[in-house]
């Protein structure tokens, strides 16, 4: 059954690679599937589009539901780093209100600058990173505590 | 003139390296690659007749190191080095010093790379050669008070650009009389920290032209030749990201003006070699000198495909002596080629750069389909150099049969492993301005948020869905072996799929 229409599906794993081929309804699909930490957690892709995808049965998202676990998380918490590489400018300070948008910090890497910034209005709690310093992929770099933004923000 | 060449360094790494030694070897040349620690089993390493390591991955120590990579060629017994582009490419330090060593530089000479490498002496030369530059100044500035008057004279909009400048660096967009005196100030920090030197002059700012280039030969007997243009408008911050020949912008009776002016700027500057002279195209017709790149080109496939000529091929003949074998008469383009380039960047994250080991690669094959790659299946993507994985280019009789084949070969590419700019590519070949051909500098800008919103296809987000739930049932059961049958429709109700698509619909 998928979204409650029941579907003829034929699956099948590409040997030696991490593609699977599936059939479904006799349309053809090749998606790339890749085991992420934690169970139930694929990297998936087809079309040179990718997914993170969790795969939770019934009971398990409804109780995700009631704790409120999926609700979306608003744009508040710690700014990570995306990638490897070299902090080269940090653009705010503790205290400061940013607005959606604003540049929190530069990380440099492949000689490329890029700034990553804050995802909602919030006040930023703490920076956690200092000029020069290199950071590993998900480094911690800076927190934002959401705010809503009721008034207009610089 | 040293001897005669039978050994080339290929000084460069990626798919610019492979490039380069595949050309070395059709004709009859000896290739030597270079390669730092972090590229030891890199394809370009393998593919040459033999290799020298240059030191620890950073570039500083390994690629850019201008005495190891004389004392490799001269290690190996090479006769000439090709910088191929990046890199030292553009260094007119590293022509001289490698003819001083007595070797020859696959390339201009020393005094053309640095004539058109100072941005203000080029558009002396050029004007003087009566190429048409963007209005603006022709020397540095001096202080923010001649910036201010200089500004004022152009007329606002300007851009402050490094004199030594590219890539986007030290250059700062100015709208208004206000915001000259911090743009200066910042553009010439910029440049000091860029480029070492914080010289800036003024451009009059154009609204959105289009960026076309001439490819231009010449050869050490006297002859110039322009092969036509390459359109390379779609851009992120100065990073061209699909290029196509020819344009739909340039019409017969423009090319033939612009070939003109790009063979009179090569001629202004003693050019030996390949290079591309970039223009900006106004709405108008009018077009500008840019700058000239005395080196070849990322792009240089899309130029080869609709001319039916080797341009690295060329460029070694040119640098033995030889004249060039393309002659100016039997020049007509044909057809259509396009270029994406793949990047290890995550167009749906701003394209930050991702690094990582490719575990899997499946490149597209076909009529009319060119994969020029540096990457194989267990290479890492590492933070030490540029994110390019390879260049996908195709060819078609028309401009719309190239894109097709493009987007049917983005289709069949599969990389996994890391993200990678096939999606984003993929929704360039399908959105509706692209298709028309209506692109200029800012398209990218307009037509971004467009892109990575829409849907790609149809029911493909729900057969990933399905697939997820499969996988997750497949490593559930085969816990507890039992007979399982591949043909089984999904179980009612069990499982539910979160398919999250990063920073794509939220």
């Amino acid at each position: 059954m998928v979204d409650g229409v029941a579907a003829e599906t034929h699956f099948a794993a590409i040997p030696g690679t991490p593609l699977y081929h599936l059939l479904m309804g006799g349309d053809s699909w090749t998606v790339a599937a890749q085991p992420l930490e934690g169970v139930g957690r694929w990297a998936l892709g087809a079309v040179g589009e990718r997914w993170e995808v969790e795969v939770v049965d019934d009971r398990t998202w409804q109780i995700q539901a009631l704790i409120g676990r999926r609700a979306g998380g608003g744009h508040g918490g710690v700014v990570k780093a995306p990638m490897p590489g070299l902090v080269v400018r940090i653009e705010v300070a503790p205290g400061q209100r940013v607005a959606p948008g604003a540049g929190l910090v530069v990380v440099e890497a492949m000689k490329m600058e890029n700034e990553l910034r804050a995802a909602g209005a919030g006040v930023v709690t703490g920076v956690h990173v200092e000029v020069g310093q290199a950071v590993e992929k998900g480094a911690p770099l800076v927190t934002v505590e959401a705010v809503e933004a009721t008034e207009p923000l610089g | 003139m040293p001897e005669v060449i039978r050994r080339v360094l290929v000084a460069n790494r990626g798919e610019i390296a492979l490039r380069i030694i595949r050309a070395c070897h059709e004709e009859h040349l000896e290739a030597v690659a270079v390669y730092s620690e972090a590229d030891r089993l890199s394809p370009h390493v393998r593919a040459a007749n033999a290799a020298a390591l240059l030191g620890p991955p950073p570039a500083s120590e390994s690629y850019l190191s201008i005495p190891k990579l004389l004392d490799a060629a001269r290690a190996t017994g090479c006769q000439a080095i090709h910088p191929g582009y990046g890199f030292l490419a553009e260094r007119a330090t590293f022509a001289r010093a490698v003819r001083d060593a007595g070797l020859v530089f696959v390339g201009p000479p020393a005094e053309a790379i640095q004539a058109m490498g100072d941005k203000t002496e080029a558009r002396r030369r050029m004007q003087a050669a009566g190429v048409p530059i963007v209005p603006g100044t022709i020397r540095p500035l001096q202080d923010a008070a001649e910036a201010a008057r200089e500004a004022k004279r152009t007329g606002y909009p300007v851009l402050l650009k490094a004199v030594a400048g590219g890539g986007g660096k030290g250059m700062r967009l100015v709208t208004a009389e206000g915001e000259i005196a911090s743009a200066f100030a910042a553009a010439r920090s910029e440049a000091v920290k860029a480029f070492g030197g914080g010289a800036v002059y003024i451009e009059k700012y154009l609204e959105r032209p289009r960026h076309i280039e001439i490819q231009i030969l010449a050869d050490a007997h006297g002859r110039v030749i322009a092969l036509g243009e390459r359109e390379c408008s779609i851009q992120r911050r100065h990073q061209k990201l699909v290029e196509e020949a020819p344009s739909v912008a340039v019409s017969p009776a423009l090319r033939r003006r612009l070939s003109d002016a790009a063979t009179a700027a090569a001629g202004a500057v003693g050019y030996v070699g390949a290079g591309t002279i970039e223009f900006l195209l106004a709405p108008g017709g009018e077009f500008y000198f840019l700058e000239m790149n005395t080196r070849i080109q990322v792009e240089h496939p899309v130029t080869e495909l609709v001319y039916g000529v080797d341009l690295v091929r060329e460029q070694l003949r040119i640098a033995g002596g030889q004249p060039m074998r393309v002659h100016p008469g039997t020049l007509h383009p044909r057809g259509h080629a396009i270029e994406c380039r793949i990047t290890a960047e995550d167009p749906f994250n701003e394209f930050l750069p991702a690094t990582g080991v490719l575990q899997y690669l499946r490149v597209p094959s076909g009529p009319g389909l060119r994969w020029d790659g540096g990457v194989e299946a267990g290479n890492a993507v590492t933070l030490y150099y540029d994110p390019l994985i390879a260049k996908l280019v195709a060819w078609g009789e028309t401009r719309e049969a190239a894109i097709e084949r493009m987007r049917q070969a983005l289709g069949e590419l599969v990389i996994v492993g890391l993200p990678t700019s096939q999606a984003f590519h993929l929704r360039v070949m399908e959105d509706p301005e692209f298709l028309r051909g209506e692109v200029d500098i800012t398209y990218l800008e307009r037509a971004g948020p467009r892109l990575r919103e829409r849907d790609l296809m149809p029911g493909l987000e729900r057969a990933v869905a399905v697939a997820a739930a499969l996988l997750a049932d497949e490593r559930r059961t085969s816990a507890r072996p039992q007979a399982h049958s591949d043909h089984s429709p999904i179980r009612p109700s069990t499982w539910a799929v979160v398919a999250r698509q990063e920073g794509l619909r939220q």
